[in-house]
Formats: C-alpha cells, structure tokens, sequence
C-alpha cells in the first residue's frame, strides 16, 4: 500500500487534502498501467483522470480501507475497458503492414542509436497491441494485468471478484488466441 | 508440442519487452488542476441534478396531499341535491302516482 488506511478514511470523508495525497502517490503507477492496458499515450491522462474522478466519487462505498488497492484497479480496469470499447481499435485497423511501413519510413530518417531503441520499442507496442486485437477487450485487459503488469491470480481474484478457476480458464483461452494470432503473424514475416 | 512451447515462450519475451517499451509515463503539469476541474463540475452537476429531483419530489408530494385533501372534503354545493340517486327517483314520481304504480289498467264497474 502506498497510503495509510488513516488518509483512506479521512479522503472518504471528503477531506480534499487527503484525497490529493492519494491522486498523488497513485497516479504515477496508474498511468502507467492505463498506458499498456490502452496503448494510446494520447487518452492516457484522460483515462486516468476518469478513475480519480470515480475513485472520488464512489470512495464512500468502500468498506474496508484494506481492499483500496484491488478497487482502485477495478476501476482502473473498468475505465480502460469502456475506453477500449469506445474506440473499438482492432486488429484489422491497425494492420502490422502499416506498422513495419511507419517503422521502414523512421529507420530511414532515424539516424541515431536512441531513436532506433525507441523505434523498436514503437514496433514492441504496435505489434503486442496488433496481437491483443485477437482477442476482446476484457481479455486484453485481463491477458495485460496478468502478463504484463505481472499480477497474481489472487489478486486478479479480488479484482474482479470471480474465482481462480474461472479466471485460469478465461486466461488460458485468450492466451491460446494470441498465440495463434502470434503464430500466424509469425509465418506471415517468416517467408518475406 | 515442443513448438507450442517455443511459442509460448516468444510469447513471453514479447510481454516482457512491451512491460520495457511502455515505461509508467511522466505526469504532465495540468493533470491534478483539470482533475479538480473535471471534479468540481462532475459536482455541480449532480448538485443540480439531485436540487431538480428535490424539487420533483417536494412538489409529487404536495400536489399528493392537496389531492387527498380536495377528495376528503365533503360536497356541499347549492346546486347539487343532498339525497341518493334512488331518493330523487322516489321523489320525483310518488308511489301515489298512477302511472307508475298501477298504471293503465283500470277496471270500469259498469263495463264500459
């Protein structure tokens, strides 16, 4: 926990000081979480902004200050996932080709070492964010808490409150789609 | 089977590069004011939402009350007769009346 249960309790009662304490030392980690979970560093501060607002607003319907980071992910995972419905960006959108076109076009004018590694890290992104069109937006988010923000199944238990059981089988079928878009993009690049 | 977990090993790779690519981002300057913002007039809103659904209520219940109170007042109008349906029947045509109450017939004793 990055806050006292104290500061929790005193922002549930609308103390605006104490509910900026916990913007503040949250809002690093949550931004980070929305910028892979959403992969569009444009809406990020937008989407982050949308959970502090519900936090504030749904902050008294919270029972136990214990449960405030789960919660706070619920409505992390929440807001993505209406953001990523919103937009509806998939696959077919942002075809690979157009990614390796843009990072062909940027190796031509990139000429130093930084701007290669950000020009790999750019093709890291599109393609893992190409690869997640294989799948729904809620799998995307769960295969992302999972695999990339690196958090357990039981805390993905408190998180969306189902059990481990459930969430191993929705897991694994969202993972076996990815790979299949995985291996598929594989041998699409092999022959070329 | 030993491909499947070459993949699925790629796979991992490719997840932990992306953790690498997608650092948590710099907060930008204006991200608490317009949080406020967004804050203060997600506030006013629901102020004045819940002012307008105040003000609905108060007024669903007056209107209630001056209802019950306009049905429970007894009808004493001039123009309007006290008495039943059955009462102004009665009165309008006496049992004394012929023609309701034995009309038409009658039976001449000397046969005409």
């Amino acid at each position: 926990m990055l806050v006292d249960f104290e500061l929790i309790k005193r922002a549930q009662n609308k103390d605006s000081v104490a509910f900026n304490e916990i913007v503040l030392a949250y809002r690093k980690r949550i931004l980070g979480t929305i910028t892979r979970l959403i992969a569009r560093s444009e809406d990020v501060e937008d989407v982050a902004q949308e959970v502090f607002l519900r936090l504030y607003f749904s902050l008294d319907q919270l029972r136990t200050p214990e449960v405030f980071e789960p919660w706070l992910y619920r409505l992390t995972v929440n807001a993505a996932f209406d953001y990523l419905r919103k937009q509806r960006r998939r696959q077919e959108f942002r075809m690979s080709d157009l990614s390796e076109q843009q990072v062909l076009m940027a190796d031509a004018t990139a000429g130093s070492k930084v701007e290669h590694e950000e020009q790999t890290k750019k093709k890291v992104r599109e393609s893992v964010d190409s690869l997640l069109g294989a799948v729904s937006e809620a799998d995307r988010i769960l295969l992302m808490m999972k695999e990339v923000e690196g958090l357990s199944l039981k805390e993905l238990e408190k998180i969306y409150k189902v059990n481990e059981n459930a969430l191993k089988v929705r897991l694994f079928r969202a993972r076996q789609r990815v790979l299949k878009a995985f291996g598929a993009a594989g041998k699409k690049e092999g022959p070329g | 089977m030993s491909m499947r977990g070459n993949e699925d090993e790629k796979l991992d790779a490719l997840f932990r590069a992306y953790r690498k690519a997608c650092p948590d981002p710099e907060v930008s300057a204006n991200f608490m004011p317009t949080l406020w913002a967004r804050i203060d007039s997600r506030q006013t809103f629901l102020f004045s939402f819940r002012r307008m659904a105040n003000a609905f209520v108060t007024a669903a219940v007056a209107l209630s009350v001056a209802l019950g109170v306009y049905l429970s007042i007894p009808r004493s109008t001039p123009g309007t007769p006290p008495e039943t349906y059955v009462e102004v029947l009665a009165a309008a045509n006496p049992l004394d009346t012929p023609d309701i109450v034995s009309p038409a017939v009658r039976v001449d004793p000397n046969g005409r």
